[in-house]
């Protein structure tokens, strides 16, 4: 039970990083979303997820737990990656506009 | 052409670390009277200062951020200077400025807004039969992905009206531009033609070119892109 209640609490905490993400990268707060609200269910119903390993041919339920899990882990990554470009293109204008000013700068006192 | 319309066009060039050779390519596109801004790409090579007294207008980024990146610097640097035409051309000796007047002669003809240099239209000196194999798959798949009919791509020889060069806004900092360019050419609705151009490969141009290793990297850049706003 307390294992449920702390999963509970942290896959809580992904849907609102979903939800928060869903703006700014759709494809991820989607992907997210699915992956927590399935982590979800299968911790409050082990049984199902043990169902539904044995039918994907993975085993055990906790197996699926811990493959969902991964799949969390993987989705936050390519954020991150996402997160890195998008800070790239921040530093992309703030560089240009550096750049045409000081051209500017030299062109006038001249 | 007539010396009062190359007043009207501004060549972007963009260049990293093209300090030998980018005096020379310089002259050879003021020699036809077009304006000139070489968009010095963060080198560590003096290539700003290379191109410093040349004639070209010299915008120098103060880190290293990418062809894509440079050529939006440029592109924008020319607009902000009444640029009637923005042409794209590389640093490296492997385009020709005779070619320029070409484009802009497509663009005026056909009414377009963008005119797209085709190597395979016009001649690929040089260019190995491997090189030859990946561009004939990236024009594919960019037909595939824009709907454009267009015969070659990744070829950075290209030409835009004014209200063409205000439509691109590069934000692939990398190799990816060039595909992101056709794809805002699409979007834009604007008419494109393709022109022949020659391009010249060289061991300095191929060695400083995109290598094949590269492909795979521009293709998770046009996806990552594709999956934030």
């Amino acid at each position: 039970m307390i294992a449920q209640l702390i999963l509970t609490a942290l896959l809580i905490i992904i849907l609102l990083y979903a939800w928060n993400e869903s703006k700014r990268a759709p494809a991820i707060g989607i992907l997210s979303l699915l992956a927590a609200l399935a982590g979800l269910y299968f911790v409050w119903f082990p049984s199902h997820a043990t169902r539904l390993a044995e039918l994907v041919g993975i085993g055990r339920g906790v197996d699926l737990i811990l493959y969902v899990w991964v799949a969390i882990s993987l989705i936050v990554l390519l954020n991150l990656h996402l997160k890195l470009r998008m800070q790239m293109e921040l530093i992309t204008a703030l560089a240009r506009e550096l750049a045409m000013a000081n051209a500017r700068a030299k062109s006038t006192s001249k | 052409m007539d010396p009062e319309k190359a007043k009207r066009i501004w060549v972007v060039v963009a260049a990293y670390n093209e300090a030998a050779v980018i005096a020379g390519v310089v002259a050879g596109l003021t020699r036809f009277g077009y304006h000139v801004v070489v968009v010095d790409d963060g080198s560590a090579d003096g290539t700003a200062d290379a191109a410093t007294g040349t004639g070209a207008a010299v915008v120098k980024h103060p880190i290293n951020l990418g062809q894509g990146a440079a050529l939006q610097t440029g592109i924008e640097f020319a607009l902000a200077d009444c640029a009637e035409f923005v042409v794209t051309f590389d640093a490296d000796g492997q385009h020709r400025a005779a070619d320029i007047a070409n484009l802009i002669d497509a663009l005026t003809e056909h009414g377009a807004d963008f005119a797209l240099g085709s190597r395979f239209r016009g001649q690929a000196l040089d260019l190995p039969p491997v090189r030859r194999l990946v561009l004939k798959a990236a024009t594919w798949f960019t037909r595939l992905t824009t709907g454009l009919a267009v015969t070659d791509t990744h070829n950075g020889f290209r030409a835009m009206t004014r209200r063409g060069a205000s439509r691109i806004k590069l934000r692939q900092n990398r190799m990816a531009h060039a595909s992101e360019v056709l794809h805002q050419i699409a979007r834009s609705g604007l008419k494109f033609v393709e022109a022949p151009v020659t391009i010249e490969y060289s061991a300095y141009s191929l060695a400083k070119g995109q290598k094949l290793t590269d492909s795979l990297m521009i293709l998770v850049d046009l996806l990552a892109r594709r999956l934030h706003r």
